[in-house]
């Protein structure tokens, strides 16, 4: 496996459009709080479980 | 009781913060870590562009445990004692001190539950030529090496701007290296600061990775749902680094670096060098080299710590095929074989990697380590905490919290360019860390919850979370508050 020249690989590449969302304020405000929102639910998946306490016989 | 944690990096630091909170004070917290400093690691790719100093990642941890009512001993672990030695029961550690004044000084500290969170060692010396100090490339794994990369950085800026053209190389120094993401995020913002200081054009940067694709992170791979499918998170990464003009090699195992020069082999079995101006290599990790004895001085390492130096705890160890690889092979409880022994964060033992294992045609094996940094390193210091002052205050004499990687999610945002207008960030989420191809057959994790986006707004996130994680690591007023 040599070296992968980015300019001779056909990937997909953003449209203007999405290029121009990912730097447009008011939309990107949005995307704040919904990543945000969406971490949110990720952390209180994962902050591990309670497991059944064993008491010393 | 004395809770001693070996360790202050994410996961110990966490860890013994939530014992003090949560333990009453008949009961000592007790840190032994060999830095006076603390860091937040994930910023360190910002100190290695220019974008942040040393001192806006590290903070000393002496005030903040004398404020917190932690006993802090500044010294390396060298050898624990679970069972004592033939002069008293009490299981101890022996460490030496790293305090300039009383350098290697002998400590003994005695415990009743011990947490070993002591991070990785850097490995530099798997790769002959690799690392900042006898070696020919940088790193960005502590704030010192972030800026001694930034200062070569600008050194090269100041040449390319007299119209000299260099090759920049970032990536993995070995075959089995781990924190891919961080190397990703250091390719990306070493381009933007390059494109920041207009000679982006004058520069060929190079992403050289053990991952077989683009996009695999140490973890198999991601699957997003995007524009109407599911995506492979290769593709996403493809065009990332398209987008950028980023070339690659992945598949790839470094052999040794020269001044100027690296070879590495790929998992096609073939060999080649690759020319280099600056090269930010990471180095592999073991776990930090610690022995241990039993009562009557027997050396018992190998019963508590793998080859590699990492702590065995309540995985399942036995070697296994790709295919057969569970989710149930992986630690809940982080508990060794002495009850009173937990390992977490980079110090713990996985049973193999998440990613599939490869080796080159040669033999060579060329393969991520799991990452088990950030995140889950801190939520394994939050249930190891919360276990222990459970069975402190007799509540069960087991551990009473779980939190296997195959049962946790993790929030990722890798930087792609610090600015607060120009700046971007790529925000992942993924659940389970650990693939499960039984719960999730199509690709090992939930479509709902694993999701991927490029904008500034991961910008915003990550200099958040960089603020949030310094002030709850700081102890300040109702940091308890901030989550993991």
């Amino acid at each position: 496996m040599s070296i992968q020249e980015a300019n001779k690989y056909h990937a997909p590449k953003p449209t203007p459009w999405t290029l121009f969302l990912r730097y447009f304020l008011p939309w990107q405000i949005f995307r704040f709080v919904i990543i945000n929102i969406r971490m949110t639910f990720m952390i209180l998946k994962s902050h591990g479980r309670k497991l059944k306490p064993v008491k010393k016989k | 009781m004395k809770v001693l944690v070996l360790g202050a990096g994410i996961s110990g630091h966490t860890a013994a913060l939530l014992l003090r909170r949560k333990l009453s004070k008949a009961h000592e917290v007790i840190v032994i870590s060999p830095n006076a400093r603390w860091n937040w690691i994930p910023s360190n790719i910002w100190v290695g562009v220019g974008a942040m100093t040393p001192k806006d990642v590290t903070f000393e941890l002496a005030p903040i445990y004398q404020r917190a009512k932690i006993q802090f001993h500044q010294a390396k672990a060298m050898e624990i004692y679970p069972e004592g030695d033939k002069d008293s029961k009490s299981p101890f550690v022996m460490a030496e001190s790293t305090v300039s004044d009383n350098q290697g000084e002998k400590i003994r500290v005695e415990y009743d539950y011990l947490i070993n969170a002591t991070g990785p060692k850097l490995n530099f010396a798997a790769t002959p030529g690799l690392g900042p100090d006898q070696g020919n490339s940088v790193s960005v794994c502590t704030a010192e090496h972030a800026e001694e990369a930034s200062h070569q950085v600008n050194a090269l800026i100041e040449k390319m701007k007299a119209g000299e053209k260099k090759t920049f190389v970032v990536g993995t120094g070995h075959g089995l290296c781990t924190c891919e993401g961080a190397a990703f995020e250091y390719t990306f913002n070493l381009d933007f600061t390059l494109r920041h200081h207009g000679v982006r054009d004058k520069a060929k940067i190079v992403y050289l990775s053990n991952e077989a694709e683009l996009g695999d992170f140490g973890v198999g791979g991601l699957h997003f749902r995007m524009g109407g499918f599911v995506n492979p998170s290769r593709v996403f990464a493809e065009s990332f680094f398209v987008e950028r003009g980023v070339d690659w090699i992945i598949g790839a195992h470094v052999e040794k670096v020269e001044p100027g020069k690296i070879f590495y082999e790929t998992l096609d079995g073939a060999k080649d060098e690759l020319s280099f101006d600056f090269a930010m290599l990471l180095p592999p990790f073991t776990g930090v080299p610690m022995k241990a004895f039993d009562a009557s001085g027997g050396e018992i390492t190998e019963k508590l710590f793998t080859p590699s130096h990492f702590m065995k705890v309540d995985a399942d160890y036995q070697s296994k095929a790709y295919e057969d690889w569970a989710p149930d092979d992986w630690p809940k409880t982080y508990q060794s074989c002495y009850d009173n022994i937990f390992s977490i964060g980079i110090a713990f033992a996985p049973p193999h990697q998440i990613s599939q294992p490869r080796k080159s045609k040669n033999g060579t094996p060329i393969t991520p380590a799991p990452p088990r940094t950030g995140m889950p390193s801190a939520i394994m210091g939050r249930v190891v905490a919360s276990s222990i002052v459970d069975m402190i205050n007799g509540v069960s004499v087991k551990p009473t919290h779980a939190a296997s990687m195959a049962e946790l999610g993790a929030a990722c945002v890798a930087s792609a360019g610090a600015h607060p207008l120009n700046g971007s960030a790529v925000s992942m989420t993924m659940y389970p860390i650990v693939q499960d191809f039984t719960k999730y057959p199509e690709s090992g994790r939930s479509l709902d919850y694993t999701t991927g986006e490029v904008g500034l707004s991961g910008h915003w996130i990550k200099k958040l979370l960089h603020y949030a994680f310094i002030y709850k690591a700081k102890a300040l007023p109702f940091w308890w508050m901030i989550p993991e």
